[in-house]
Order: C-alpha cells, then sequence, then structure tokens
C-alpha cells in the first residue's frame, strides 16, 4: 500500500505499516467480540456506492458511461427468516447458558491491548467473513449500462 | 509533477482511454507515483488554479465494480483524507478526458469546489458503527419484554414440537425491541459525541443486529478526546456491543452535489 497523496507543504508520509482506514480500528474492534459482516469491503460499500458527490450535478456533456456492476442498496428487511432467525438464536441462548458457555472465546483477547499486528489480524479476519457475507449479496447484482456519451458524438 | 505530466499528454488525447476521477483536492497534493486506483492504474491529478482533481487514465472498455474496485476507490480517497482535505465523489464517475475534468469540471465550479475544500480544512470523517452480541441483546430483550418472555418459555416447553407461529411472533418481538434499542443507544452515542464533532450523519443501519451506525467530521483539534469518548463508550458496552471506530475517512457523508444542474 502507498500513500496516495502527500501534503508538499506537510512533507508527511503514510507508510505500509501505518495501514488503511479501514485497519485503524484499536482495541474498540476486540471489545464486543462480535465480529460478523461488517469490515473492509462492507464498509467500502456504505461509503461510496451513494455517497459523495455526484458527477452529474456538475457536468453534462463529457460524462462518460462505463459498465458499472452495481450492488443493490442493502437495507434492513424485517422478514420471516430474519424472525425466525432470532427466534433459534434465542433457543440456543438457553443451551449454552445451561452449558455454561457464556462468553465466546472471541473475548479471550480482549485484555492483550491495543497491539496494531493484533488488531490487524482479527480485522482480516472479519474481513474474509465479509467477503462470505456478500457472496450471497451478489447475486443481486444489477447490471447498468448507462448511456456513453461522449463530447463531440 | 504529475500535473506536469497530464499537461505533456493531452495534445495527442487517447481516444480509447477515459477518465476516472476519485475526487478534489486541493492543487498543492502531489500523488505518490506508487498510488494505485480501479483496475490497478496508476494516479494522476489534473490542476486548475487553486484545485486539482485525482484521476486515473482507464481503458474506456473497462468494466468497474469488482471488490478490488471498490477497495481501492475508497482506499485511495482515505490516504488522501488523511494529509489533506479531499471532496470524494460517487464510485463510478468517469469522464472523456483530463481535458474535460479540467475545462467542464474544475474550472467552472473552481470556487465553488475550493470553498467546499476549505469546510474540510483541518476536519476528518470517522464512522462509529457498533453491532450488539447477540447473547446479551437477547437475553436483555427477554427481560425487559414480558410477552417476549412468556412466548420463549411456551416454545421451550414444546422443544421439537414448537409452533412455527410462536417461533415467528418471539423473533418479530425481538427485531422490534432490537430496533427501538438501536435508536436509542444511537441517540445515547450521538449526544455523548456530538459537543466533540463539527457534524453527525446518521447512516441507515446494515443489518439487523447493528446497534449503532453514524459517521462524524471531527476536527483534528478534538481527534484525540473524540477517540477517546468512543473508547469510553466502548469500555462501557463491552459484551453488549462489538463497537468498531472507522478512519479518518474521506468526508462522504458529508460531501454534498449542489441540489440543481447547471442546466
Amino acid at each position: 500500500m502507498t500513500a496516495a497523496a502527500n501534503r508538499r507543504d506537510r512533507n508527511t508520509t503514510t507508510s505500509d505499516q501505518e495501514g488503511t482506514a479501514q485497519e485503524m480500528t484499536t482495541a474498540l474492534q476486540q471489545t464486543g467480540g462480535g465480529g460478523g459482516a461488517s469490515g473492509g469491503l462492507a464498509d467500502v460499500i456504505d461509503s461510496i456506492l451513494d455517497k459523495g458527490l455526484v458527477l452529474d450535478a456538475y457536468v453534462s456533456v463529457s460524462i462518460v458511461g462505463i459498465e458499472l456492476v452495481t450492488i443493490n442498496a442493502r437495507v434492513v428487511i424485517a422478514s420471516v427468516d430474519t424472525y425466525l432467525r432470532f427466534a433459534e438464536a434465542t433457543n440456543r441462548l438457553d443451551l449454552s447458558s445451561q452449558k455454561g458457555a457464556g462468553m465466546p472465546e472471541l473475548v479471550g483477547d480482549t485484555t492483550k491491548g491495543v497491539a496494531k499486528g493484533k488488531t490487524r489480524g482479527v480485522l482480516d479476519a472479519v474481513g474474509e467473513k465479509v467477503s462470505d457475507a456478500l457472496h450471497d449479496k451478489r447475486e443481486e447484482f444489477e447490471r447498468r449500462e448507462p448511456s456513453r456519451r461522449r463530447k463531440g458524438e | 509533477m504529475a500535473e506536469a505530466r497530464a499537461e505533456a499528454q493531452s495534445p495527442e488525447e487517447d481516444k480509447d482511454t477515459v477518465c476516472y476521477v476519485y475526487g478534489i483536492v486541493p492543487a498543492d497534493v502531489a500523488t505518490d507515483e506508487r498510488a494505485r486506483g480501479v483496475g490497478d492504474s496508476p494516479v494522476e491529478t489534473v490542476m486548475q488554479g487553486k484545485i486539482a482533481a485525482l484521476v486515473s487514465l482507464i481503458p474506456h472498455d473497462t468494466m468497474l465494480g469488482q471488490a478490488e474496485d471498490l477497495v481501492a476507490h475508497e482506499r485511495l480517497l482515505d490516504l488522501a483524507a488523511a494529509e489533506t482535505p479531499v471532496l470524494p465523489f460517487r464510485f463510478g464517475s468517469v469522464m472523456s478526458s483530463e481535458h474535460a475534468v479540467r475545462d467542464e469540471l474544475l474550472a467552472p465550479y473552481h470556487d465553488e469546489f475550493l470553498s467546499a475544500l476549505s469546510e474540510f480544512e483541518g476536519r476528518r470523517e470517522f464512522v462509529v458503527h457498533a453491532r450488539y452480541v447477540e447473547e446479551t441483546i437477547l437475553r436483555e430483550v427477554l427481560t425487559e419484554n414480558e410477552e417476549a418472555a412468556r412466548l420463549h418459555e411456551r416454545i421451550r416447553a414444546q422443544g421439537e414440537e414448537a409452533d412455527q407461529q410462536d417461533l415467528v411472533a418471539l423473533g418479530e418481538l425481538i427485531f422490534n425491541a432490537i430496533a427501538a434499542k438501536r435508536e436509542a443507544d444511537s441517540h445515547t452515542v450521538a449526544e455523548a459525541i456530538a459537543p466533540l464533532s463539527v457534524s453527525i450523519a446518521p447512516r441507515d443501519p446494515r443489518n439487523e443486529d447493528d446497534a449503532v451506525n453514524i459517521a462524524f467530521l471531527v476536527g483534528i483539534d478534538h481527534e484525540q478526546e473524540f477517540r477517546a469518548a468512543v473508547e469510553e463508550i466502548a469500555e462501557n458496552w463491552t459484551n453488549r456491543v462489538g463497537l468498531r471506530l472507522l478512519g479518518p475517512l474521506a468526508p462522504y457523508d458529508f460531501a454534498t452535489s449542489r441540489t440543481t444542474p447547471e442546466e
């Protein structure tokens, strides 16, 4: 990973070791231990697909439509499946408390501090889960082919 | 350097390439020649007056949207945001050439972009995203919600024979109870951190077990306090929510387009 842009007058560099923004979480990441479908790619999707400046608001003529694979906006929708999942999780709750399982082993590392390598390790693991989770979502991918417009055409 | 290269290229514009736009930065930003954007392309700047666009020249038939393209777009903007104000463009913004970027995007809106950049000078975006720890939150709901507790007991008594309708009803109660908790907990976080931030933008919940998903624009002077406040919340909620702090990010949630197009 390389620094994208350094301001000349500030003479700063972003080295590989410093990691990307996604990786720059702290021990916060580990306190809950929930993990699951959140991490690199899911966060990226949240940020760049429907946020930020829209070119069309400024330019009309020389915008170029390129083939874009987009992902449908993911909205939390209440469904019977979701309800059943919660109900089943509640049932499992009893089993685990009878066995005295309590909090899962994920919490084990919480006390080990803020070491960046550690955090990155955790994040990497999360990242993999995310891509698995997203894999399913990709079935909802839509192919969008905006009209191709070029200046002078 | 990069902008000089762009100048040199322009007379013989390549019709087979188009110009992917990541965002707009102050003109005194230099791109690292090792920086890579979408499609593993090099990143350049197109300068105009006091502003510059971060761009990549890519083949016109590039198909974008693979995971690595999405990540490359954001990574570039976030790395830039760590150093300088940046106005991020939505993923997939492409113009016909560097000329077009300069003459039709940067030049006409130079002052507008410059003033927007000055708004973000010394301010960066962070996102607080938290998810409930399932076991904790389910126990909380069962303790607080009598109806859920009753249903849960009945389902347990029935064991394998549990009525599907009871299961769905219980799940719905839990779903709604968690939604109410999400709302309350989001308010708690927003109120606790708002004084340390310039602006707040709630994000839509991403999962049904999301607790908090809020973007904050934070002045660099307050970042330490901000981080400490988030850390404190995380500690208070240990074993109840898994909390992540993302950032510094480009101000995706705060940079908004003019509402009316020119035409």
